[in-house]
C-alpha cells in the first residue's frame, strides 16, 4: 500500500495507525437504514475513495466520522481516538457537499474566519491564506463576497477552508462537482501532494477517473461495503475491463444476492 | 461546559473562538447594507412612530354647545373648554345638536338649559343646575375626554366666581413630576425594540447557519457550542447597546425626554436583555428548518410581548389571569427596570431584583440554547 509506506511517525495516534476505523456501523432514521454494519479500516496516508449510487450512506458515513450525527449503533474511530471525544477534532478537515459559506463576508475574510477557529495566528493564517489562493487560483477575488462569485468558485474556495490548518485526516464529500474539467486536475494532482505528505484523505466522488487516483476504493450499496481494494484490485476481481462496468457487475450480484 | 470551570489557557482558546464568531457576525453587517441599517433605523423609527401616535391624549373632538342661557356662568365654562380637546361648533336647538350627534356628525352635545346661571347663582335655593351632556359613549377614550374636559372647566368657572370646595388634594410628586405620556412609554419601547429586534436577528442569522452548513461546519470544527451561543451574545450585546444609545439620544433630543438614571444601567438592562433574546432566537431556530417556518413565529412572540411587558399600559391594568404570564416574560422586568432607572433615577440598589430576574432567564435560556445545538446531531 503505497500510503501507510508515507505515513508521517510524527501524527501516530495513541496506540492505532488506522485513520478511520469503524466497528459495525450502523445508522437508522426510522425504518429506512443508511449505514449498515459498515466495517471500514483506512490507513493512515491513503486516499480512500468512497463511491456508490446516491443514498447509498456516504455522506451519512462522514458526517458520523465528522461527529455531526450519532450513530445507532457500533463504534468509530478516527485517528485513534473515539469519535465524540473531541480530541482529534482539531486535526481533522471537513468539506461538506453543500457550500457552506457565509454569503457576506470575503474569501479573505472567510479564510480568516476559519484560521481563528482553528486557533491559528496572524502570520500562520495569512502565509496559509496566500498559498490557498494561489492553489485554488483566486487571488484576484480576495475581497469579493461569496455571494458573488460563481458555484465553482465558492467549492474553491469552500476546499481551500477545509485545508487551512493543515489537517492529517480530510473529509471531503464530493468536492469536485461543479468545478470544471482543468481545475479537477489540479485538485487531484493537490491531493497526491497530500499523500506524499502523509495526509490521508476521504473522499466521496461520483467520476470513475478521480476513482482510479485513489490508493483504494470502497463500494457503498445500501449502507454496506460491497467491494473494497485498489482500483486495479477491483476491476481484476470483478473480471471486467474498466472500474465502471465492474461497478455494475458488482451492484447487479449484489442484487441477485438479496433477491 | 462553562467558562470558569477551566484553566485559563483553555479560557483563552475559547474566548478566542467565541470572539472569531462575534467577529464574523460584524463583518457579516460590514457586507450586509440592509440588515445593518434595519438594525439602526428600526428601533428608532418604532420609537418615532409610537411615540408620536401615541402620545395618549384625545384631541380635536368634535362637540356641539347648546346655550339656552343667558347668563355668565354659562359662556364662562364654554371660554373655558379646552379647545385642544375639543373642536366646538353651536348649535341654537337642543333637538338639531341631539340628532347630529345621533347621525355621528359629533361625539357629544353639550346643553345648557334656560335659567342655568340664574340657578348655578341662586345658591341652591332654585334647586341643582344641570348641565346635560348628550354624548355618544360607544368609544370610552373619547367620552372620558369630553366629560373630563367639561368637569375642567365647569371647576375653573366656579373657583372664578368664587365657589370652592371644602377639600382640595395637593399633589406632591416623589418621580416623574413632569411626565408626560411619552417619557412613561419611552423606556419601555426601548426595552421592546431591542428585545425583538435581536431575538429576530438571531433567528433568521441561525436558520441561515442551519440551511446553508455552516453550522455543520462550525460543529465538525474544535468550536463548541457554548463558544458559538457567546460569540452570538457578544455580538448582539453590543448591537444591542448601540441601538440603546441611538434610542437615548433621539429620546433626549426630539422628545424632550429628561433621563434622571445613569444611561450606563440602561446599557446594563439592554446587554441582558439582549442576551436573553440572542437564546431565545437560537432556540427558536432549532424548531424551524427555514426562514419562512421562522417568520411564523413572530407573531407568537411579538403580541404577547406588546401586550403584556407593560409597555403601553401597566401590568397592574392587565387582568389577574394573564398577569401572571407578564411575569413569566423576561421583557417585563426590562420594562420595569429602564423605567426606574430613567424616570425614577434608580440605581443598581434599587433595580437589583429586576437585573436577577434577567439575569436568571439569561442563564436559563443560554444553557438551553447550548443544549438544542448540542443536541442538534441526530
Amino acid at each position: 500500500m503505497p500510503g501507510a509506506k508515507t505515513g508521517c511517525t510524527k501524527m501516530n495516534g495513541i496506540g492505532n495507525s488506522l485513520a478511520v476505523e469503524t466497528r459495525s456501523l450502523v445508522k437508522r432514521y426510522g425504518s429506512f437504514t443508511a449505514v449498515d454494519r459498515l466495517n471500514l479500516r483506512i490507513e493512515r496516508g491513503e486516499t480512500y475513495g468512497l463511491l456508490g449510487p446516491n443514498g447509498s450512506g456516504k455522506t451519512t458515513t462522514i458526517k458520523i466520522l465528522c461527529n455531526l450525527l450519532r450513530p445507532t449503533s457500533g463504534e468509530a474511530f478516527v485517528l485513534g481516538r473515539r469519535v465524540g471525544d473531541r480530541s482529534a477534532v482539531s486535526r481533522i478537515g471537513y468539506m461538506p457537499q453543500e457550500t457552506a459559506l457565509y454569503l457576506d463576508l470575503t474569501i479573505h475574510e472567510t479564510l480568516s474566519l476559519f484560521g481563528e477557529i482553528y486557533g491559528m495566528n496572524k502570520a500562520e493564517i495569512e502565509r496559509e491564506e496566500e498559498r490557498l489562493l494561489r492553489f485554488i487560483d483566486l487571488e484576484a477575488w480576495r475581497n469579493t463576497t461569496i455571494a458573488n462569485l460563481s458555484g465553482g468558485m465558492k467549492h474553491r474556495v469552500s476546499l481551500a477552508c477545509a485545508l487551512l490548518h493543515n489537517p492529517e485526516l480530510l473529509f471531503l464529500d464530493e468536492p469536485t462537482v461543479g468545478v470544471d474539467p482543468e481545475l479537477r486536475v489540479s485538485f487531484w494532482d493537490y491531493f497526491e501532494a497530500l499523500r506524499h505528505r502523509g495526509v490521508t484523505v476521504v473522499i466521496t466522488t461520483h467520476y470513475m477517473d478521480e476513482a482510479h487516483r485513489c490508493s483504494r476504493i470502497g463500494l457503498l450499496r445500501q449502507g454496506r461495503l460491497i467491494a473494497e481494494g485498489t482500483p486495479a484490485g477491483i476491476v481484476e476481481s470483478a473480471g471486467c475491463r474498466s472500474l465502471e462496468d465492474a461497478f455494475l457487475a458488482l451492484a447487479r450480484r449484489g442484487d441477485a444476492r438479496e433477491t | 461546559m462553562l467558562f470558569w470551570h477551566l484553566p485559563e489557557g483553555v479560557m483563552r482558546v475559547r474566548l478566542r473562538r467565541a470572539l472569531a464568531i462575534t467577529k464574523r457576525i460584524f463583518r457579516t453587517l460590514k457586507h450586509d447594507r440592509r440588515t445593518a441599517a434595519l438594525i439602526c433605523i428600526a428601533p428608532v423609527l418604532s420609537m418615532c412612530i409610537f411615540g408620536i401616535a401615541f402620545s395618549g391624549e384625545v384631541k380635536n373632538v368634535d362637540v356641539l354647545v347648546v346655550n339656552l342661557d343667558d347668563g355668565p356662568i354659562s359662556n364662562g365654562i364654554i371660554g373655558n373648554l379646552d379647545r385642544d380637546t375639543l373642536d366646538i361648533r353651536f348649535v341654537p336647538d337642543e333637538a338639531e345638536a341631539t340628532r347630529k350627534v345621533k347621525d355621528g356628525d359629533a361625539w357629544a352635545a353639550i346643553i345648557f338649559p334656560e335659567g342655568f346661571s340664574r340657578t348655578v347663582l341662586s345658591n341652591g335655593q332654585d334647586g341643582e343646575a344641570n348641565i346635560v351632556l348628550r354624548d355618544d359613549k360607544s368609544n370610552t377614550n373619547i367620552a372620558t375626554a369630553v366629560r373630563r374636559a367639561v368637569t375642567n372647566a365647569l371647576m375653573n368657572t366656579l373657583s372664578e366666581y368664587g365657589g370652592k370646595l371644602p377639600v382640595s388634594i395637593q399633589e406632591d410628586p416623589v418621580y416623574g413630576g413632569k411626565a408626560e405620556f411619552i417619557d412613561f412609554f419611552v423606556p419601555g419601547i426601548m426595552a421592546f425594540s431591542i428585545f425583538l429586534l435581536t431575538m429576530l436577528l438571531t433567528l433568521l442569522a441561525f436558520v441561515g447557519e442551519r440551511t446553508s452548513g455552516t453550522l455543520e461546519r462550525l460543529r465538525a470544527s474544535p468550536m463548541r457550542a457554548s463558544e458559538i451561543v457567546f460569540g452570538y451574545a457578544m455580538a448582539f450585546g453590543i448591537i444591542g447597546m448601540f441601538q440603546a444609545s441611538l434610542l437615548l439620544i433621539v429620546a433626549t433630543a426630539v422628545f424632550k425626554i429628561t433621563i434622571v438614571g445613569n444611561p450606563f444601567l440602561a446599557y446594563l438592562i439592554v446587554a441582558l436583555l439582549a442576551m436573553v433574546s440572542v437564546s431565545l432566537g437560537i432556540l427558536l431556530s432549532s424548531a424551524a428548518k427555514r426562514e419562512a417556518q421562522a417568520v411564523q413565529f413572530l407573531p407568537l412572540i411579538v403580541m404577547p410581548t406588546f401586550l403584556l411587558s407593560g409597555i403601553f399600559w401597566p401590568v397592574e391594568a392587565i387582568p389577574s389571569i394573564l398577569r401572571p404570564l407578564s411575569y413569566a416574560i423576561p421583557p417585563t422586568y426590562g420594562v420595569q427596570a429602564m423605567r426606574s432607572v430613567i424616570l425614577r433615577g434608580w440605581g443598581l440598589g434599587e433595580i437589583w431584583p429586576q437585573l436577577l430576574v434577567l439575569l436568571g432567564f439569561a442563564a436559563v435560556f443560554l444553557m438551553l440554547s447550548m443544549r438544542s445545538l448540542q443536541r442538534g446531531r441526530g
